[in-house]
């Protein structure tokens, strides 16, 4: 569990590290370029029908982006986090697709993608969110858009890992209500140029009420999502506390994440 | 992908299948119509139907579509201040005739790209996307962590039940009220991830014992369903859907 490579293979190269870094940046430039040219440049008038080019500019560039992402940082990751991740996938879909289909404003789809990124940093974060999505996306085609929302909640939970805000336990809601905030400002623009609303029945609801408000849909979208994600990341950064905190000393510091940065209080570097 | 029969849409790749759902929702997204998108729907229903997916996907997609459409109707059916037909009012509510052919355009439209991704998942098993992944030099982790993910489900579901036999063995009772059945979540919630975690240990030092981190190229012992016919046709099926793009946004 604790290795970190392999004691009999070759290391990888430094053109190697070098193609995977490239990845990871021209997959972080796609997400941001998709994301920037969404909010800035299209227009709010849904009157006419919602502009097919920036629904299907916004399908193929965060798909692009997630692709290389994924690409980028999955061969970086070591084999004890790797099999960890499937896991996490299915805590995700199954807490998600159950919590989903009630009346809850609410997704708590992201348990397994936070636990991964406090264990094993942003970089496994980022690419069990993404992969959540895709693997998701076999059972419920909508979710695959959000693939790239989902990979910036995994990053973000393992920066706030990695800068010690797991240390204490209030700290862990905050984190997360903040982490929902940029979540429900990033996913807006591809709830609402995709499907023109949300998935949800109480989130609609939500949209609606801001609708009758007069205000345009991105922006009723986005009051929706800045009321519903800051809160649901910080129920789900809290439970995450509560169970690293309640797994035994001897298993959450199997990994060299959270020991190298001394993740969790009390749990000495070695 | 989600039943262990075997794939129904003859013996059509994979990819071949991947590639038609992918034109067939591009294409629909752009034209943007509503009666396209009935008719697409129309067509795909007969299909699948004809080649006995249809009792499969159908139902599965209902599932999506039905909340997504409810959705749909709150946000845009009640409200949709734009619109200027109106043709009831209640309250605050306006149902306006510009809403409710959004709220139908926008359903229909996504209820094409639902239908023709989940005939994809139907069609594929995870051993046939292990060895396509293994055959275009995907990394490896990547064919391992998706085809895990779609086969541990099963596994995951049998452990959280024995952790709940085991923990009512030891007298769990779930208390009344919200403090008592959290804590009896707490009860099953940390052994299951506890276990969960340690036998993700045992897999890696399996894994790697068996040369799972090397960068050499795999084989396979898995052949996927392939024809040089199928390859010119999905060659031919994205060439005129780049076309049909240029053509579409040019002329715009």
């Amino acid at each position: 569990m604790s290795s970190s490579s392999s004691l009999t293979l070759p290391a990888p190269g430094q053109a190697d590290r070098r193609v995977r870094r490239l990845l990871e940046i021209l997959g972080a430039l796609a997400i941001a370029g998709t994301y920037l040219y969404l909010v800035l440049a299209q227009p709010a008038d849904i009157t006419n029908g919602l502009s097919s080019g920036s629904t299907l500019l916004a399908l193929s560039g965060f798909l692009l982006g997630v692709v290389l992402l994924i690409l980028g940082i999955l061969p970086t990751l070591p084999t004890s986090t790797l099999v960890l991740i499937p896991v996490a996938l299915v805590l995700n879909i199954v807490l998600g697709q159950f919590v989903g289909s009630t009346l809850v404003p609410f997704y708590l789809d992201a348990i397994g993608t936070v636990l991964i990124a406090v264990l094993a940093g942003p970089a496994a974060g980022a690419a069990t969110g993404a992969l959540s999505s895709i693997v998701w996306s076999l059972f419920n085609p909508t979710v695959l858009p959000f693939a790239a929302g989902a990979a910036l909640i995994g990053f973000l939970a393992g920066l706030a890992a990695r800068y010690g805000l797991f240390r204490r336990f209030y700290l862990a809601p905050v984190a997360g209500f903040v982490t929902g905030i940029f979540a429900g400002v990033f996913s807006a623009p591809i709830a609402a140029f995709v499907y023109g609303g949300t998935s949800g029945v109480a989130t609609g609801a939500i949209v609606g009420a801001f609708r009758a408000m007069g205000d345009s849909l991105l922006t009723a979208i986005t009051k929706q999502a800045l009321l519903s994600d800051p809160m649901d990341k910080a129920i789900v950064f809290t439970v995450v506390a509560v169970l690293v905190y309640a797994l035994p000393r001897r298993s959450t510091l199997r990994f060299p994440f959270v020991r190298r940065f001394r993740v969790l209080a009390g749990a000495k570097s070695s | 992908m989600v039943s262990a029969a075997p794939p129904r849409l003859g013996r059509l790749s994979p990819l071949t299948v991947l590639c038609a759902a992918v034109v067939i929702a591009v294409t629909t997204t752009a034209l943007n119509s509503w009666a396209v998108s009935a008719g697409v729907l129309l067509g795909l229903a007969v299909l699948l139907a004809s080649v006995g997916l249809g009792r499969k996907v159908l139902p599965a997609a209902a599932v999506i579509m039905v909340p997504f459409g409810l959705s749909l109707l709150l946000t845009h059916g009640l409200f949709f201040p734009e619109g200027r037909s109106v043709l009831w009012t209640f309250g605050p509510a306006r149902v306006t005739a510009e809403g409710l052919f959004f709220a139908a355009s926008m359903g229909l439209r996504t209820a094409v790209f639902v239908v023709v991704f989940l005939a994809f998942s139907f069609h594929v098993q995870p051993a046939d996307l292990m060895a396509l992944l293994t055959k275009y030099r995907t990394p490896p982790q990547l064919g391992f962590v998706l085809c895990s993910a779609l086969t541990i489900a099963p596994a995951i579901a049998a452990r959280a039940r024995r952790v709940a036999q085991a923990q009512q063995a030891r007298g769990l009772v779930t208390g009344s009220g919200l403090r008592g059945r959290l804590a009896a979540v707490r009860e099953q919630a940390v052994p299951l991830v506890l276990a969960l975690l340690h036998e993700a240990g045992s897999r890696a030092d399996s894994l790697e014992a068996r040369g799972f981190g090397g960068r050499s190229r795999r084989t396979s012992y898995r052949e996927v369903t392939d024809s040089r016919a199928q390859q010119v046709f999905r060659t031919m099926l994205l060439a005129a859907l780049l076309a049909f793009l240029v053509f579409w946004y040019g002329a715009r």
